[in-house]
């Protein structure tokens, strides 16, 4: 992780491996209408400087200062990236971002029934503070049986494990900032004489509830474990997630793939076992120095074919723009089953399918995994007579397979589908085989009010009218549109060499307009 | 061993080199091959066209639809979509699936298949899938992948100009995976020249002037397009005039537009329909009656 990737954001409290002889590093922001101090480095602290100083005395003191000031914005970027990282020892890994502290977010990590796999829940937390700053990070870790006592003795206390139960007793005598107070808050409870958590924990609560408000109380019992508190995961929680570790980072691509197939090996099984099938999957490689490559991979019907799963990941990774970038090898690679269908059908009933529908979706699959799912796409329709809006294009994926009696309309919306209507194909065709997304402006000579075309100039090229039809009348949608929108009057027109195009009179001539403008909208075959 | 049986063996060994030899010709020309396994080819149901490609298009292979000018778009998109049609009207074992991968070069133009017209043309809108890569190269992987995929009824392959990139070798793989899987895979050019290619034909759509209606003096006719057959690597060239018929997706020969009769040839030996209206037609210097042996060439 670069500076240059974060932007300016050094609140998280990064150690500078740089030249001692470079100046210190502050944050600035502007607080109560001066400049101040809302994070520095230890360099900046070794020189007498502090937090909540102002910029003018800090530079009194140190004149070379190095300063930027604070974005929020990469800091939150820089948060979510480091919770990405954190997901190799839980995947319930949450942003704590709560509104009362001004600055001083962190991250909780829900490690139920994950200790046991890193040995335990010191030697977890030992990892993971040495893996961080081994990245640069210096952080403040603890853990406890609820977030509020973890939060207030990971900034104010000094106790890294608390041991199960015993958060309550651990807690009261740190101070009330620890509880996640507006910083008024904890100020007026100070001049009442309340300093500490366990100042407030003995107190008759009506009296405190009333002087100061719910949310005191409701911290209170977050911290001491009577209130149960949630933590909201910021990635989806995986249905079955498998990953291998290892000793000696990986960083060849083959090593990768043949990773990928055993990763995939391995989840067919507990598919099979729950009657699933994957739909989307992905595959995050954790790199030596934090980064996290995410890859996805969605299916167009249920899948259970380890050969398959590999090679849509194949696809996947060879339709990077840049290739994979492992830097120094990766030291975990976990596949995550995101979402699962119900896996319908048996054996026998695919390999009917096979000539016809397995080939197809499985190509589709493929497509989507290089390309990008919104690249393969397929037609619905709307319920608008507009012709530019009447149809809309939507991922396969997100549709399902043609042609499965159980057509998914997962998209939910007015994505209509399609029904093969037997009349359909006719004599007179009256609708363009091609369409242009926006109707292109020409100059056209038109009888007016309302007769054809006679002679129009289309893309620099004029053309004479020798047969027309119309007009077509597609009234506007006023309900969409608003008050100005216009008529407009469909004519299919050929030319003198035989082109057949499909263009339209924009506004009743004297109604809705003394100019109506003539627009190309398709061509025939 | 003795001379004759030396001999037999021999005689032997040839005729199973001339079996192969006329197993490999027939697989070249994309006829079945007594057992109905092979792909049939696929009529176009106008008559003189499919007498001239011997019983139809090759199924499995690769063909080439292109139209000189920009404009033409509308008529080479429409020929192509006909054959996808009949591909899925004939398909014995029930494959309907279109996929139709576009340069991104061909958006340019801003112009895009319209469901409803595809629909009064012949063909369920529901069997087409888009897709829309974000280079040329992204296309070709995409149109070689759908080529080799059997469950596929056709694939139309819509690029614009002849970029250098989609040249012969990239032809010939996309017709060997057509050809493997069954695929009827279509080049559709917008705007391009002719060049080298594996294709196992090219043609050339250009529009004309529809029929006189009855019932609408002025009316839009049945549309009609002048096929120009400009390359056959299994046989003859020519040039026909055929209109589409939605409801039996099938082609058939057009009536020529009363306005646009030609005069007839001042030599009527002069017989060359492949080149009879295309740029690079051979001038007007002494007469070429047949060149016949350089279709057979691959160029």
């Amino acid at each position: 992780m670069h500076r240059a990737r974060w932007g300016k954001s050094w609140i998280a409290g990064r150690i500078l491996d740089a030249h001692p002889e470079t100046p210190p590093v502050v944050v600035t922001d502007t607080v109560k209408n001066a400049i101040r101090i809302v994070a520095l480095d230890q360099r900046a602290r070794a020189r007498g400087i502090r937090p909540n100083q102002t910029l003018s005395d800090a530079r009194a003191l140190v004149p070379d200062l190095d300063c930027h000031p604070a974005d929020d914005e990469a800091s939150r970027a820089l948060l979510v990236k480091i919770a990405g990282w954190c997901e190799r020892y839980t995947p319930l890994v949450a942003l704590d971002t709560a509104p009362e502290v001004a600055r001083d977010h962190g991250l909780f990590m829900d490690i139920t029934g994950c200790a046991h796999l890193l040995g335990g829940e010191a030697a977890l937390i030992a990892d993971l503070e040495a893996r961080l700053r081994a990245q640069g990070f210096h952080v403040r870790l603890c853990l406890a049986d609820t977030p509020g006592a973890a939060w207030a003795m990971a900034r104010y206390g000094q106790a890294r494990i608390i041991a199960g139960g015993a958060h309550a007793e651990a807690v009261l005598p740190l101070t009330l900032s620890g509880l996640r107070l507006p910083p008024e808050m904890v100020a007026s409870l100070g001049r009442v004489g309340l300093k500490t958590i366990g100042c407030i924990a003995g107190l008759p609560r009506a009296p405190l509830a009333a002087r100061f408000g719910a949310r005191l109380m409701q911290r209170l019992d977050q911290a001491l474990g009577r209130e149960a508190e949630a933590i909201s995961p910021i990635m989806p929680v995986a249905e079955l997630s498998t990953e291998r570790r290892f000793a000696e980072p990986v960083t060849h691509q083959d090593e990768i793939s043949h990773v990928i197939a055993a990763l995939a090996a391995g989840i067919i099984e507990p598919l099979e076992r729950r009657g699933l099938g994957l739909r989307n999957c992905r595959l995050k490689l954790f790199r030596v120095d934090g980064h996290v490559s995410l890859l996805d991979v969605q299916t167009a019907r249920p899948l259970r074919d380890a050969r398959m799963i590999s090679r849509l990941f194949a696809e996947r990774i060879a339709g990077l723009h840049d290739d994979l970038d492992a830097g120094f090898g990766f030291d975990l690679i976990r596949l995550d089953v995101v979402h699962a269908d119900p896996f319908e059908g048996g054996q026998t009933e695919m390999m009917a399918h096979h000539a016809a529908g397995q080939g197809h979706d499985a190509l589709v699959d493929r497509l989507g995994a290089r390309l990008g799912l919104d690249r393969v796409q397929r037609f619905v329709l709307a319920d608008t007579h507009i012709p530019e809006r009447s149809f809309g294009r939507q991922p396969v994926a997100h549709l399902g397979a043609p042609g499965s009696g159980a057509r998914r309309s997962a998209a939910g919306n007015a994505a209509l589908a399609f029904s093969p209507d037997p009349q359909a194909p006719c004599e007179i065709i009256t609708r363009p085989l091609i369409l242009f997304d926006r109707p292109e402006l020409m100059q056209t000579i038109a009888e007016v009010p309302d007769g054809p075309p006679l002679r129009f100039r289309w893309r620099n090229v004029s053309y004479e009218v020798a047969r027309s039809e119309g007009p077509e009348r597609i009234a506007c949608e006023w309900w969409r549109d608003g008050r100005g929108a216009r008529t407009r009057d469909y004519f299919r027109v050929e030319d003198r060499q035989g082109y057949r195009f499909w263009m339209f009179r924009h506004g009743l001539y004297g109604r809705e307009t003394s100019e109506p403008a003539w627009y190309m909208h398709g061509l025939f075959a | 061993m003795s001379l004759s049986r030396l001999q037999t063996a021999t005689d032997i060994l040839k005729a199973r080199t001339r079996a192969y030899e006329a197993q490999a010709y027939q697989a070249h020309r994309g006829m079945a091959l007594g057992d109905g396994s092979e792909a049939q080819p696929l009529p176009l149901g106008a008559s003189a066209v499919d007498h001239c490609l011997d019983g139809g298009l090759a199924c499995g292979g690769l063909h080439e639809v292109r139209s000189p000018l920009a404009r033409d778009i509308g008529a080479a998109t429409g020929f192509a979509l006909g054959l996808a049609a009949r591909a899925i009207h004939t398909d014995r074992m029930g494959r309907s699936g279109i996929v139709w991968v576009s340069d991104p070069a061909t958006r340019v133009d801003g112009g895009g298949l319209f469901p409803a017209g595809l629909a009064q043309y012949g063909l369920d809108p529901s069997s087409m899938t888009m897709v829309e890569p974000g280079d040329l190269q992204g296309a070709m992987w995409a149109a070689d992948e759908a080529a080799g995929c059997a469950g596929l009824a056709a694939l139309v392959f819509q690029i614009k100009g002849n970029p250098a990139r989609f040249d012969i070798t990239a032809t010939r793989r996309l017709m060997l995976r057509a050809r493997q899987s069954g695929v009827l895979a279509l080049t559709l050019r917008q705007s391009g020249e002719e060049e080298a290619s594996a294709a196992a034909t090219r043609w050339r759509v250009n529009t004309k002037p529809s029929g006189a209606d009855d019932t609408l003096e002025r009316g839009v006719g049945a549309m009609r397009l002048l096929l120009t057959l400009e390359r056959n690597r299994a046989g003859r060239t020519g040039q026909w005039l055929l209109a589409w018929n939605p409801r039996d997706r099938s082609f058939h020969h057009a009536a020529p537009h009363p306005a646009s009769r030609t005069k007839p040839s001042a030599h009527p030996l002069d017989r060359l329909p492949a080149s009879a209206d295309r740029p690079g037609a051979p001038g007007q210097m002494g007469q070429v009656l047949d060149r016949r042996q350089d279709f057979g060439r691959a160029s």
